[in-house]
């Protein structure tokens, strides 16, 4: 047997790496794959032999699909979770069902790659530099003297002015939109000075919106038990943690929250306390969101509230207010009081499920859904967080955007859909 | 000396003369402040072939750290997006050449002229503890009034480059200074 | 010990460290599987990035890039040599050891930065440039708790470093060093809560476009600047191969597992901190406590 039939023959019983690709309605389906011991989700395409492409793409937004795929290291292997077929992607494996057979699909196509000689899949665009070279001089650099001259045919550095008064280089960039370390679909447009936003726009979403049921929008239009939407309410809240933690690099932590959103009953709450505690202990508030992102002037669900303001559209609802609803708050409005403020969000909520019993709230035409205040006729709150974006970001560092994004639960599928008036 | 230190000094000091020369040749300022780096620690493999570890140690611990501030710095001051773009290493050719030919017939001069002292270091001494007591005895007064001066520089530069900066807290967001200067100055 | 058996005697110890470091991290990771699982994943996962091939960027510095890896290997290599694992077993106990290892750690910082400046891509260079910074805040305090302990020996070799703590280790005479160490070699190896140029937000970092073979040397290579760092704090700070009844050896083996497993352990315990916070905590304070270590260290051997 030879050496790399050797190297196959063991890698072939490796966690798959995998490279996911989240498209509209598919969020917490790929989440959930974070849980699956046979997979790795991996940040970079570089990393992954697998890339699985999962919910659905508006017409024309592949280009970006085949860039990426053509950044996955061979042998590499394309998996189309869902029946729609994505123009330009041919050759994927075309999986539809539940979450094992996407996980079955997967092992198998990585087995095939590691005991197989193939490179896999071949290119999907041609390989050619985006502008042409036209270095000229001794060094290539694109003119006379020192750093005279276009050589990429593109213009030198745009020069902007930083905060401490001198003129510098800025880098205009694309990040997004399936970037692993802000939510699916979000794509920014920024100007980057050093690692320092200098500008930012949100770019389009490249995502397709699904018709799915939601109990707080059904509140919108009729009673619905208070015990459904608070576990609702918790289960996302748990599934956000989940994420922030996965941020700040704790893996086995935010695996933990993933579980807990998943077994969100109302007896939970102890097991949400553990939590907290175990997330203090981390040192995540202290060494990585305190002080980051101070917002006081949104008036947006528990963003407003983790700034001390108890505004909350459940206050207003009869079916709540029998039941004794507060708002609870937090001081310090950074992106710690944010996290705080969904945890102790998470325990009332439960709390709230456990006595709610028969009791039903809604159908005025108001709810407060995860996010913020959800009314009919207005735009959601997460089209709301989506818009105060820019300005929250600019004049942040990289890691620090990154961590705000997350802390306010930003989710361009959600800031899509309209509520009907 | 024997044949192993002669050979380790040739091997080293031919290393040290050609990544000098590729600091020039190079097209990339960080290839140039590497190759800098390297001609450095070559000087100080020399220094640990001559016996004289500390120092040959010393010499390559601190240029690691001093030739990545070197390539960050020349990095953000040249017009080249991070400095990405290939550059030309060597400008004002004839200066260049002149100061380059002048200090090599300087320098190959005083070696070939000069008398130097014939002392040799009497076998098992310590060169790490010898350097301390120079450096706490006769020298004190110069090492030390360097040192004093290095450390103002230090304290200075933090200062400057403190978070209080000229156009308000480093924090408080990237905001452009206005263009009209503010009634009284600041 | 001649020249090849040093070559095969540290390739030998840094391999079953790291072989040890990626063991330790799926168990702290809380992964799921059995023993046998566990022991073979490092395997099953080297094997993996050895038929994965390499990737290529647009006009990457490519000799740059290929060399990064190996001097971060070369260097765990070069640190580990100055170590006598017992009373007579050490590669090259020479009279400046402790200085070799400080210069080893902190040209890290030079193979970092060339891993991620090499690819030419964006949030590789931005973390290259966060590990200079990171680099240049935890440099001092480190330097400095590690010369710290060639006081009470009057001597920078290691092997006289373990001999002075006959009786009384560092750790305990000089308390503030070895939290100190544990700290600062956490970020020279940019693991656990100092993973700031690896994190997740730059999408792996400078790791981000290696693929392939390249990824095994570096992942290999930072396993191996961390089992340097465990080894070489057992000898300064626990006293080394010193111990009684057992071995020499054993002793060196016991303590350097020890710090290898907290070192690995912090890497699941706390959250990547954030790079700016990094600076002020190794400015203002780690360098205070590295000098006080300093003076009172210097004051008791007086």
């Amino acid at each position: 047997m030879g050496l790399r039939a050797l190297l196959g023959r063991l890698a072939a019983g490796a966690e798959v790496p995998v490279f996911p690709v989240v498209g509209g309605g598919a969020r917490s389906q790929i989440q959930d794959l974070r849980l699956r011991s046979e997979l790795m989700l991996v940040d970079s395409p570089r990393h992954a032999a697998v890339m699985i492409v999962a919910g659905s793409f508006p017409p024309g937004e592949v280009e970006g699909l085949l860039q990426v795929h053509d950044q996955l290291a061979r042998p590499r292997r394309t998996i189309r979770w869902g029946a729609e077929p994505v123009p330009g992607l041919d050759d994927a494996l075309v999986v539809s069902g539940d979450e094992n057979r996407v996980v079955a699909a997967a092992v198998d196509a990585f087995v095939d790659l590691m005991t197989g000689s193939g490179p896999g899949e071949p290119p999907l665009l041609p390989d050619v530099d985006p502008v042409e070279w036209r270095g000229v001089g001794p060094y290539g650099q694109g003119g006379m003297g020192m750093t005279g001259g276009t050589p990429y045919g593109r213009p030198m550095a745009e020069r902007g002015p930083a905060r401490d008064g001198l003129e510098l280089d800025q880098v205009p960039i694309t990040i997004g939109p399936w970037l692993p370390s802000l939510p699916p679909g979000l794509r920014l447009h920024v100007v980057l000075q050093g690692d320092v936003i200098q500008a930012l726009e949100v770019g389009p979403a490249p995502l397709r919106l699904l018709d799915r049921v939601d109990p707080f929008r059904q509140a919108l239009v009729e009673p619905v038990p208070i015990a459904e939407l608070e576990l609702a309410r918790a289960r996302h809240h748990l599934r956000w943690i989940a994420e922030v933690l996965r941020i700040v690099d704790l893996a086995g932590l935010s695996r933990r929250a993933l579980v807990l959103s998943h077994r969100a009953r109302p007896e939970a709450g102890a097991e949400v306390r553990r939590l907290e505690a175990a997330i203090a202990r981390s040192g995540l508030f202290v060494m990585a969101l305190r002080g980051v992102g101070r917002i006081s002037d949104l008036p947006v669900g528990w963003v407003a509230r983790a700034a001390g303001s108890a505004v909350d559209a459940r206050s207003e609802d009869p079916g709540y207010r029998s039941l004794g609803f507060r708002p609870v708050t937090t001081e310090g409005a950074d992106a710690a009081a944010r996290v705080r403020q969904r945890l102790a969000e998470t325990v009332q909520s439960l709390e709230l499920a456990a006595s709610a019993g028969e009791a039903r709230a809604g159908g005025h035409g108001v709810m407060e859904d995860p996010r913020g205040r959800l009314e009919v006729g207005s735009p959601p709150p997460a089209a709301t967080l989506l818009e105060a974006l820019p300005d929250v970001l600019v004049g942040q560092e990289w890691g620090d955007a990154v961590s705000i994004v997350h802390s306010l639960d930003i989710d361009v599928e959600a800031a899509l859909r309209e509520v009907p008036a | 000396m024997s044949a192993l230190q002669t050979f380790g000094i040739v091997i080293f000091g031919v290393g040290a003369v050609v990544s000098g020369w590729l600091v020039f040749r190079t097209d990339s300022m960080v290839r140039a402040a590497y190759w800098l780096m390297a001609s450095f620690v070559a000087v100080g493999a020399i220094l640990v072939t001559l016996d004289s570890q500390f120092l040959g140690l010393i010499l390559i611990l601190m240029m690691a750290g001093e030739m990545t501030i070197m390539a960050i710095f020349m990095v953000m001051f040249m017009m080249n997006p991070a400095g990405l773009n290939p550059m030309v290493m060597v400008h004002q050719h004839r200066t260049a050449i002149a100061a380059g030919v002048g200090s090599f017939l300087l320098l190959a001069t005083v070696a070939l002229v000069a008398d130097f002292p014939a002392d040799p270091v009497p076998l098992g001494a310590d060169p790490t503890a010898e350097l301390g007591f120079e450096l706490l005895g006769r020298s004190m007064l110069v090492f030390e009034s360097a040192g004093v001066a290095l450390l103002a520089v230090m304290i200075g530069a933090v200062a400057v480059a403190g978070k209080w900066g000229r156009f308000g807290d480093a924090d408080a967001g990237s905001v452009e200074p206005e263009l009209e200067p503010e009634e009284g100055g600041s | 010990m001649n020249p090849v058996q040093a070559v095969l005697f540290i390739g030998v110890v840094l391999g079953l460290g790291a072989y040890l470091v990626a063991v330790l991290d799926r168990v702290f990771a809380g992964a799921p599987g059995g023993l046998r699982s566990g022991l073979m994943w490092p395997i099953r996962r080297t094997a993996f990035l050895l038929v994965q091939r390499r990737s290529e960027t647009e006009r990457p510095d490519a000799e740059a890039w290929a060399l990064a890896p190996a001097l971060l290997a070369a260097l765990a290599a070069v640190g580990l040599t100055a170590v006598p694992f017992t009373p007579s077993l050490a590669v090259a106990d020479v009279s400046a050891g402790i200085v070799l290892f400080g210069a080893a750690m902190i040209i890290v910082m030079v193979a970092v930065f060339l891993q991620g400046w090499s690819p030419n891509s964006i949030f590789p260079l931005i973390a290259a440039y966060r590990f200079a910074a990171m680099a240049l805040s935890f440099g001092i305090p480190f330097s400095l708790v590690v010369l710290t302990t060639a006081i009470p020996a009057e001597s920078l070799s290691v092997g006289a470093v373990v001999a002075s703590q006959e009786g009384l280790w560092n750790v305990v005479r000089q308390p503030l060093g070895l939290p100190v160490y544990l700290v600062t070699g956490a970020a020279v190896a940019f693991w656990g809560p100092f993973r700031i140029p690896e994190g997740t937000d730059l999408a792996g970092g400078t790791a981000l476009e290696a693929s392939g073979p390249t990824l095994a040397v570096w992942r290999i290579a930072r396993a191996g600047v961390l089992v340097t760092l465990s080894v070489m704090g057992a000898a300064i700070f626990l006293g080394g191969h010193l111990g009684p009844v057992l071995p020499g050896w054993a002793w060196t083996s016991v303590k350097s597992v020890a710090l290898l497993t907290l070192f690995v352990w912090s890497g699941h315990a706390f959250a990547r901190m954030r790079v700016e916070r990094f600076v002020w905590f190794g400015w203002v304070i780690l360098l205070p406590i590295a000098l006080v270590d300093v003076f009172a260290s210097g004051i008791v051997a007086l």
